[in-house]
């Protein structure tokens, strides 16, 4: 046995009940090993226990009859924002060489055999942390563990915070590393790592262990369950589709937006310019780009958040935030930032009450019951679940009855059933007519939801392309009554 | 987001840091010793003279920081002469009672305040954060997991900045209704405070978890970066010293004005 525990029972301060109870697990030499199950179900938490982090490092009360903790472990965490503590690649490198006592002239060679080994080769590793995109940070964080040269490789959600292109570069990256190597994995994104594992470990939302087998029996006997926890397992956007069959297709509405030679400043940079645009009611226009070419920029133009030149209309020109903000309900890619007050119900009452709306009560009750908040009213918005925040966030900023609906990046970083609700949630208020203006990386959103498609290169809007799948199945629908 | 300066690496870059930190101190402690206001405007030229040319960095960069010395100069230099005590009157408008003696003291405090001013630039401006740490671990034997926070820490505060500007752009768009007087104040405190402080709060924890998942301890280590004394260290010293002597000289030999001792 390489690493495991015995009869574990682990219990959080203020939690009613254990978290596990008299949980065994064993992994032996070699094996690669998936663990499975909703979130909040503590397996990042058996992960960090089998690592030794707990309660090494993280005290939690906990007992067992036997925990065996490898000589020494690799973890790498999901936030690449937060995993290193030097501003270079080289110090960060040497941190973990320092901490191992490599002697002064050895290390620099080291730095570059452990960068190598993930791909990222610099000329001179000396380059800041913050230039890097983040799936190159992830790959860091891989390299640095590495240079630990551990015995047990434990990835916590590695690419939980990534766009799909960061993930797959994370992933061929793990898979380059020595075939012989014990590895413990917690994910939610199982596409790409489930013919890479051996063994996967489902838990329920109690802890419990409920499956313990090859990749292929859990698939067969549990799929219903990795629904419904949530996981992206390959195949789920299929049976999504299947089983709601997408929505009536677009059917072109009246004007709404009129876009004409937007720029939008930082100070006096012009971060995004947007010649003519229209855009109609019931229309779903995906923003696309990649990292920093300008596509919160030009959200934040359309608010008047950024300095802009040009203009732009709904009902209306919108040359305030104060104008913006009534006609176009703005949701952040952070939801704590929008929150402002201390429980949920108020969080809904707020702008109305603000615009002085007689019937605050029924108002709130009927989105209390909408965004499925109800039982949770009267929590503080940061004691939510990721899902439930960003629903809120969608709530507050949908105050009034804005035409349009702004969306950065809502599905990052969310399970599947919770992007699903979402996206069904974003679907029912286009088919009433809103114009939704979403900015994602996801490619399965923009084949599966979107209309139309605005690519941004540069800052400046350079492709402006209706999507064919809505149209393919009208053609579909028209050609099957023959 | 760019958030670090562009420079040239100069022979102020190559002072060893915690040698750096001691030493300027110490300087900060002379000063207060000093209470010749020729001497003391004399001497205000040493660090000057460093900052304006030997920094290393853009010359707009320099200019655009120099702006809130000068108001700090002319901020403590007025105070004291419009309020300070005197015998000669000059000049008396209600409670602002300019006198020969405290005109004196007030520039004498404005170019003392100047000289700390323009020091703490030239260290700031010429000292990586990475390095003082790693010198005050291998000269002044500061511990390792102190020093180590530190670091990190620094590396938080431009996160901390982006998360205020995004902060900001989302409170502006929510439209919070501003409170009046000083519910004002304590209205903003919470509206920023919480959401940054329980951001970098859980940030702070990762980044520990992390830094210990990488073993970190309290064991044996070697360092990257070797910080040594060098012969830099001997001129930067030697630079002062010159300049101490020559203002002193000057200030003795050619007075600019009458008052040589600021106390009296």
């Amino acid at each position: 046995m390489k690493v495991g525990v015995s009869n574990l029972r682990v219990k959080y301060a203020g939690a009613k009940t254990l978290l596990f109870n008299n949980l065994s697990l064993q992994v032996e030499e070699g094996e690669k090993v998936l663990f499975l199950g909703p979130s909040g179900c503590g397996k990042s938490t058996l992960l960090q226990i089998l690592s030794g982090l707990i309660p090494n490092a993280v005290p939690v009360p906990m007992k067992a009859d036997q925990v065996k903790t490898p000589e020494s472990s690799g973890v790498v965490f999901q936030d690449p924002d937060s995993q290193f503590c030097m501003p270079y690649v080289d110090e960060e490198m040497a941190f973990v060489l320092e901490n191992r006592a490599i002697p002064q002239p050895e290390m620099k060679k080291l730095i570059c055999l452990y960068l190598h080994k993930v791909g990222l080769s610099f000329s001179d590793p000396h380059v800041e942390i913050s230039s890097l995109s983040q799936g190159m940070k992830q790959r860091l964080a891989i390299a640095s563990m590495l240079a630990l040269e551990p015995d047990v490789i434990f990835l916590d959600e590695p690419t939980a915070l990534l766009d799909p292109e960061g993930t797959t570069e994370v992933w061929n990256t793990i898979k380059q590393i020595n075939e012989k190597q014990t590895m413990i994995i917690v994910e939610h994104k199982i596409d790409e790592v489930i013919h890479f594992v051996d063994r996967i470990v489902l838990f329920d939302s109690k802890g419990k262990m409920i499956a313990d087998a090859d990749p292929k029996s859990v698939f067969s006997f549990y799929k219903p369950k990795l629904k419904e926890y949530g996981i992206w397992y390959p195949g789920v956007w299929d049976e999504h589709r299947k089983e709601n069959n997408l929505p009536a297709p677009y059917v072109k509405g009246q004007q709404l937006m009129v876009i004409n030679q937007l720029q939008g400043y930082r100070g006096k940079t012009p971060k995004i310019e947007v010649s003519d645009a229209i855009a109609h009611e019931g229309e779903w226009i995906v923003v696309t780009g990649k990292n920093g070419a300008g596509k919160s920029s030009f959200l934040l133009s359309l608010m008047n958040v950024m300095k802009t030149t040009g203009t732009k209309s709904v009902r209306g020109q919108l040359k305030t935030i104060k104008a913006s903000r009534e006609q176009l309900a703005f949701v952040f890619q952070n939801p704590e930032f929008q929150f402002i007050t201390n429980s949920v119900y108020d969080e809904l009452a707020y702008s109305l009450e603000m615009m002085d709306d007689r019937n605050v009560a029924e108002k709130v009750k009927n989105w209390l019951e909408a965004y499925d908040l109800h039982h949770v009213q009267n929590l503080h918005p940061y004691q939510l679940s990721t899902g439930q925040k960003r629903r809120l966030s969608v709530g507050t900023s949908l105050f009034g009855d804005q035409p349009v609906l702004l969306l950065d990046e809502p599905t990052f970083g969310q399970d599947a059933s919770n992007t699903f609700k979402l996206l069904d949630l974003f679907e029912q208020l286009r088919s009433k007519g809103m114009l939704i203006i979403m900015v994602t990386h996801d490619e399965m959103v923009v084949q599966n939801y979107a209309t139309r498609e605005w690519v941004i290169h540069e800052g400046k809007l350079i492709e402006d392309r209706k999507l064919e799948r809505r149209e393919e199945e009208e053609r579909y629908a028209v050609d099957s009554t023959i | 987001m760019q958030w670090t300066l562009q420079y040239e690496e100069t022979w102020l870059h190559r002072l060893n840091p915690a040698f750096k930190l001691v030493f300027f101190l110490s300087l900060f402690l002379t000063l207060l010793f000093v209470h010749n206001p020729n001497v003391m405007s004399n001497l205000t030229f040493v660090p000057f003279i460093l900052v304006l040319f030997a920094t290393g960095h853009r010359r707009i960069v320099i200019a655009l920081l120099l702006i809130p010395f000068l108001l700090l100069f002319f901020s403590s230099a007025s105070s004291m002469m419009f309020f300070g005590q005197g015998s000669t009157t000059w000049w008396r408008w209600g409670i602002v009672h300019i006198t020969e003696e405290s005109f004196f003291r007030g520039l004498h405090i404005g170019f003392r305040a100047l000289n700390f001013a323009l020091l703490g630039l030239l260290f700031a401006l010429t000292t990586r954060p990475v390095f003082l740490f790693y010198s005050l671990i291998q000269q002044l034997k500061v511990p390792p997991r102190f020093a180590y926070s530190f670091m990190a820490a620094v590396r938080i505060l431009p996160v901390m900045v982006e998360e205020f500007q995004q902060l900001r752009a989302a409170l502006l768009i929510r439209g919070v209704k501003k409170k009046k007087g000083l519910r004002r104040v304590t209205q903003s405190i919470m509206l920023y405070a919480v959401p940054l402080l329980s951001q970098s709060i859980r940030r702070a924890h990762r980044i520990a978890v992390a830094m210990e998942a990488k073993q970190f301890n309290n064991k044996e280590r070697t360092y990257y970066y070797k910080q040594t004394f060098s012969k830099v260290d001997i001129y930067f010293v030697l630079y002062i010293i010159a300049g101490f002597c020559l203002s002193y000289w000057i200030g003795y030999t050619f007075p600019y004005f009458e008052i040589t001792d600021v106390r009296n």
